[in-house]
């Protein structure tokens, strides 16, 4: 399973490359008129597979690749993930033809309740054994690769067993998943633990990557917040700099906004300086869209 | 608006829940400390309960806050009206009148501050109208999801 993971990763960075956003409906035109855009993520809980976005179809035609992106599956809940919410992934990712799927080390309900946002796990053992098992439940229903994305969050449980990093890699290895590594999360996570993001990046299990998020994101009362309703921040931006370099080969990287959407040049600039900063050359700004630069 | 990509009140699209039937079975035992855990810091998070033993109850107090803040920015979406009206005092209003409170989804949750505030006679014209309007597309109890009104009854709504 880990051999075949391997490959698979090798697979999805060619199928999965250069620079990409969250397509958003508030945001459809301006992510239309993209320069080099290669792939979008649409929230798979918000898409109906029989009836997607027309801004996405188009996009689709376009030869812009989709990648359906889970935030209500809670994988990490201590009850089994429910079936239709696996079922309902695999229809999107069928739907958009995904060449990947991915969701959240995280758990959004218990007891009845919804959470509303995604939150943290403890690292311990007996989280890895939930986990390994929904997400081998979830594996079994979709016929394309899974990549799992550590979230940010604002506390630790006190019995955690595990870095964060190790957790990761043995989850990866227990699953055959690969990896989507949001470099702000690290920052945040790092930010508000009092690490070194640097360090923390550089034991992540960075040749499991199946692409990277970016976002912005605001300090609060001394707490560092992943709002993705703020720019991106310069020490964000250098992280992932960082983690480029620490990469074989320019990574395929994605910008996440989520409100308070700034005007379309605003956005694309920050698309642009992601995409750049990862390694992906951009045209000069020329407002065509489709167009295509050599990965 | 969401309503393109979101027809419901909770903000998901609707996803057939219920077939559990042929679920494979095996799963840990549900009444596991993981599961005990998880139920209670979820239950001081969004109901008000005392935090689980262990945990940073500052870090926790951010958290909630931040947890009232993302669904006031998800509820503004259904109420432009009322969020605009209310500029920065929305997230502060917003958590007055939720802290404590689950949510039933966006559209609930807008609807609730509205009703809040036009009980203090708060309400701008135009929040007003967006929650006659509302009111007339569908009935909210204030406790289970808005269904539409039973029997014939003209609709004033704007669509």
């Amino acid at each position: 399973m880990v051999a075949a993971a391997a490959a698979g990763a090798a697979a999805v960075a060619d199928l999965l490359c250069g620079a990409g956003i969250g397509w958003r409906p508030e945001i459809a035109g301006v992510v239309a008129d993209l320069p080099a855009l290669r792939f979008c993520e649409v929230i798979a809980e918000a898409l109906a597979p029989t009836t997607p976005p027309r801004g996405v179809a188009e996009l689709r035609e376009r030869g812009v690749a989709v990648v359906p992106h889970g935030v209500r599956l809670s994988l990490g809940g201590a009850e089994p993930v429910e079936a239709a919410r696996v079922t309902h992934l695999a229809a999107c990712a069928a739907a958009v033809g995904a060449p990947l799927v991915s969701e959240h080390v995280s758990f959004v309900r218990a007891g009845g309740h919804e959470a509303g946002h995604l939150l943290p796990l403890p690292r311990t053992r007996e989280a890895l054994g939930v986990l390994t098992a929904n997400v081998r439940r979830t594996q079994a229903e979709l016929d394309v690769p899974l990549a799992l994305e550590p979230i940010a969050a604002l506390f630790d449980w006190p019995e955690d067993e595990f870095s964060e990093p190790d957790f990761l890699t043995e989850l990866l290895e227990r699953t055959g998943t690969l990896l989507l590594l949001d470099v702000a999360n690290v920052h945040a996570n790092a930010v508000n633990r009092g690490q070194d993001a640097r360090a923390v990046i550089d034991r992540m299990p960075l040749d499991r990557v199946a692409y990277l998020h970016m976002a912005g994101g605001s300090e609060r009362d001394g707490l560092y917040h992943d709002t993705h309703t703020d720019p991106v921040p310069d020490a964000v931006m250098a992280l992932l700099e960082h983690t480029v370099s620490r990469m074989p080969a320019p990574p395929a990287v994605m910008l996440e906004r989520d409100g308070r959407y700034p005007p379309a040049a605003e956005l694309r600039a920050e698309f642009t300086a992601v995409a750049r900063s990862a390694g992906h050359p951009q045209p000069r700004e020329s407002g065509s869209a489709g167009e295509r630069v050599a990965p | 608006m969401s309503a393109n990509w979101s027809a419901s009140p909770t903000g998901e699209f609707a996803i057939p829940l219920g077939e559990f039937a042929a679920w494979p079975t095996g799963f840990a035992d549900p009444a596991t400390s993981l599961a005990a855990r998880q139920a209670e810091l979820v239950a001081a998070l969004v109901t008000g309960t005392s935090d689980p033993a262990g945990f940073d109850g500052a870090r926790l107090d951010a958290t909630r806050a931040a947890l009232l803040r993302k669904r006031a920015g998800e509820a503004a979406k259904h109420w432009p009206l009322l969020a605009a009206s209310l500029g920065p005092d929305w997230a502060p209003t917003f958590a007055q009148v939720h802290a404590g409170h689950p949510s039933l989804g966006p559209l609930c949750d807008g609807w609730d501050v509205a009703r809040a505030l036009r009980d203090r006679g708060e309400l701008t014209p135009g929040a007003a109208g967006e929650l006659d309007d509302a009111e007339s597309r569908l009935f909210y109890d204030g406790q289970g999801l808005p269904r539409p009104h039973r029997g014939p009854r003209r609709w004033f709504g704007r669509r």
